[in-house]
C-alpha cells in the first residue's frame, strides 16, 4: 500500500475507453465554446496548406513536363565529310557500345536532304550541291544520360559535331528546383503561422480554464489526463483545416486542368487522381500542426 | 512505528526572500488529528502546501508514509495527491458543475469506474449532510454548504490524510462547530487530519494536538492543546 506502484499507469498505456470518451467530449465542447477562434485556426491551417499544396502541385507538374520533354530528347551526331562507308560502320558500332545507348539510326546525306526538302520546299534547293553531312540519331535509356553519352560520342574519331536539346532540359530542371525551394520556404512560414494561431486559440481555452486545470492537478490528475482534450481539440482544428484545403485544391486543380487541356493540349499534365497520396500527406500534416500548436500552448499551465 | 507525516529540518524561503518556515521538525502519526494555529502570516498555509507539493521546501526533507516527497518526479506527484484530500480555503469547486459532478469529477480524474462513482458519490455527499443540494451549483450554495461540498470531494477517494486550510474561515460559530464535528467523525474512522485554523474556541474545545507556528517557527507542540497559552 505504501509504494507508489500506480505510478506506472502514466501515459498512453492504461487509458480506458471511458476516459477517451471524456477526452473527446471535452475537446468538442471547447471547440464550440471558442467558435470564432476555432474558425480562425481552421482558416490558418487551410491557407497554409493551400499555399503549400499549390506549390507542390505546380512543381510536381513541372517535373512531369521536364521528364516528358527529356524523354523526347535525342542526340544527333554529324559525321565528317571525309569519312568513308567502312569507317561509318565502325563509328556506328562505337556508338552502340557506349553504355546507356538505346537506339542508333544512321541518316545518310541523301536522306537528310530529302527531309530538309520536305521542310523548306523542293525549289529552293534546286541545283545546289548537297551541303548536309551524314549523321546518326541516337536515343538513350534514361534522360539523365544524354549529356554524358553526347560527350562520349563526340570523342569518337570521325565525328564532327554532336547536338542535343542542351539548355532546354537544364532550364526546366532549374525551374523545378527553385519551385521546390520556394515552396518549402513558403510552407515553413505558413506552418509557423498556423502553429502560432492554433496555439493562441488553445491558449485562450487553456487560460480561461487555468483554474479548472490547477484544480484537476491538485486533486490528482496526471498531465496527460489534462492534456489530451486540448491535443484532440488541436488535432480536430488541424484536420478540418486540411480537409478544406484539400477540397479547394482539388476543385482549383481540376478547373485549371480542364482549361489547359482545352487551350494548350500539347502540355502534358498529371491527372488529379495522381495527387491522392499527397492529399493524405496534407491531412496528416494539418492534424500534426494542430496537435503541435495546442501542445505548445499547454506547457506553462501544467506546472502546478 | 513509521509516521504518516514527518518533516525534518524544513525551511521555506519564498522567491523574494520571505522566510515562511524555519527549521520545522514534526512527526505526525497515522490517525492523528492535528491543529495548526498561529497568527496570520505565521506559515500555516505554507506548511500545508508543502505536504501536497504545491510548494517545495527550500531546505529539509518531508516524508509521507516513509516516502521522501521532496524527491518525487513530476510524474509521481499526481499519485501523491491522490492519497491526500485537500480542502482549500477558497473551496476551489468547479463553478459550472453541480455538487454531485464536482465530487464525481475527483473520481473521474483518477479514472474510477462509473459504477464505483455512482455508488460512492451519493454516500459521501450524504456523509457531509448535503444530499438535498446534490444538484445545485456552487453559486447556489451558502458558504457552509460549499465547505461541505469541498470536504466531500476531498473525502471521496478515501485519502490517507485530509488537509484542511481554515475550513471554518468565513463561517458562523454554529456552522463552524458542525464542520469540526464532521472532521472529528472522519478522523474517528481512521483518517489522519491536519487542520489550519484561527478558530480559538474550537481548538480549545476539541482538545487535540496543537502545533503553533509563529513567524515561521514551530513554537509549541502540545497534546490536547489550546489555541494559545495565556501568560
Ligand atoms: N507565494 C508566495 N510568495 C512569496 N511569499 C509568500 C507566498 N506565500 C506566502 N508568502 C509569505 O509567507 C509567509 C507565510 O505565509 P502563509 O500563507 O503560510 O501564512 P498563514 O499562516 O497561512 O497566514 P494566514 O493565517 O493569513 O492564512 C507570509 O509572510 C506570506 O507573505
Ligand atoms: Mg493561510
Amino acid at each position: 500500500m505504501d509504494d507508489w506502484s500506480e505510478t506506472k499507469r502514466e501515459g498512453f498505456t492504461a487509458v480506458k475507453l471511458r476516459t477517451i470518451r471524456y477526452f473527446f467530449k471535452e475537446a468538442f465542447v471547447n471547440l464550440f465554446r471558442n467558435g470564432w477562434m476555432s474558425l480562425a485556426s481552421i482558416g490558418a491551417v487551410a491557407s497554409a496548406l493551400i499555399i503549400f499544396g499549390s506549390f507542390l502541385m505546380i512543381s510536381i507538374n513541372f517535373d512531369y513536363i521536364a521528364k516528358n520533354v527529356e524523354s523526347q530528347v535525342e542526340i544527333t551526331a554529324y559525321v565528317e565529310d571525309s569519312v568513308d562507308k567502312l569507317k561509318i560502320n565502325q563509328i556506328e558500332l562505337g556508338i552502340k557500345s557506349i553504355d546507356g545507348v538505346k537506339e542508333v539510326v544512321f541518316v545518310s546525306k541523301e536522306q537528310a536532304l530529302e527531309e530538309f526538302k520536305k521542310q523548306v520546299g523542293e525549289e529552293l534547293l534546286e541545283g545546289i550541291e548537297n551541303p548536309l553531312p551524314n549523321s546518326f540519331r541516337v536515343k538513350v535509356e534514361t534522360p539523365q544520360e544524354v549529356a554524358g553519352v553526347a560527350e562520349r560520342i563526340q570523342k569518337i574519331d570521325g565525328i564532327e559535331e554532336v547536338k542535343y536539346g542542351k539548355g532546354v532540359v537544364e532550364k526546366l530542371f532549374k525551374i523545378t528546383y527553385w519551385m521546390r525551394l520556394v515552396g518549402l520556404a513558403v510552407m515553413a512560414i505558413f506552418a509557423a503561422i498556423s502553429v502560432f494561431i492554433i496555439s493562441n486559440t488553445i491558449r485562450i481555452t487553456v487560460f480561461s480554464r487555468r483554474r479548472e486545470i490547477s484544480i484537476m492537478k491538485y486533486i490528482g490528475a496526471t498531465d496527460w489526463f489534462v492534456r489530451w482534450p486540448f491535443l484532440i481539440e488541436g488535432m480536430m482544428l488541424g484536420f478540418t483545416g486540411s480537409l478544406i484545403a484539400i477540397a479547394l485544391l482539388a476543385a482549383g486543380y481540376s478547373y485549371l486542368y480542364d482549361m489547359v487541356k482545352l487551350n494548350v493540349p500539347m502540355i502534358p499534365l498529371l491527372h488529379l487522381e495522381e495527387f491522392y497520396d499527397y492529399s493524405l500527406g496534407l491531412l496528416l500534416m494539418g492534424t500534426f500542426l494542430g496537435a503541435f500548436g495546442s501542445g505548445f500552448s499547454m506547457r506553462r499551465f501544467l506546472r502546478v | 512505528m513509521q509516521h504518516i507525516i514527518e518533516m525534518v529540518g524544513v525551511s521555506k524561503i519564498y522567491p523574494g526572500g520571505c522566510v515562511a518556515l524555519r527549521d520545522i521538525n514534526v512527526k505526525i502519526e497515522k490517525g492523528e488529528f492535528v491543529f495548526l494555529v498561529g497568527p496570520t502570516g505565521a506559515g500555516k498555509s505554507t506548511f500545508l502546501k508543502l505536504l501536497f507539493r504545491e510548494e517545495l521546501p527550500t531546505r529539509g526533507q518531508i516524508f509521507i508514509n516513509g516516502k521522501n516527497i521532496t524527491r518525487l518526479k513530476p510524474k509521481e506527484v499526481p499519485y501523491l495527491r491522490r492519497r491526500l484530500g485537500v480542502v482549500f480555503q477558497d473551496f476551489r469547486l468547479l463553478p459550472q458543475k453541480t455538487v454531485y459532478e464536482n465530487v464525481a469529477f475527483a473520481m473521474e480524474v483518477i479514472e474510477a469506474s462509473p459504477r464505483e462513482i455512482r455508488r460512492r458519490v451519493p454516500k459521501v455527499i450524504e456523509m457531509v449532510g448535503l444530499s438535498h443540494k446534490m444538484n445545485s451549483r456552487p453559486h447556489e450554495l451558502s458558504g457552509g454548504e460549499q465547505q461541505r461540498a469541498a470536504l466531500a470531494r476531498a473525502l471521496v477517494n478515501n485519502p490517507d490524510v485530509i488537509i484542511a486550510d481554515e475550513p471554518t474561515g468565513n463561517l458562523d460559530p454554529d456552522t463552524s462547530w458542525e464542520i469540526m464535528k464532521l472532521l472529528d467523525e472522519i478522523n474517528k474512522k481512521g483518517t489522519t487530519l491536519i487542520v489550519a485554523t484561527h478558530a480559538k474556541e474550537l481548538v480549545d474545545a476539541m482538545k487535540k494536538r496543537v502545533l503553533q507556528l509563529e513567524d515561521g517557527r514551530l513554537v509549541r507542540d502540545e497534546e490536547r492543546g489550546v489555541y494559545r497559552c495565556e501568560t
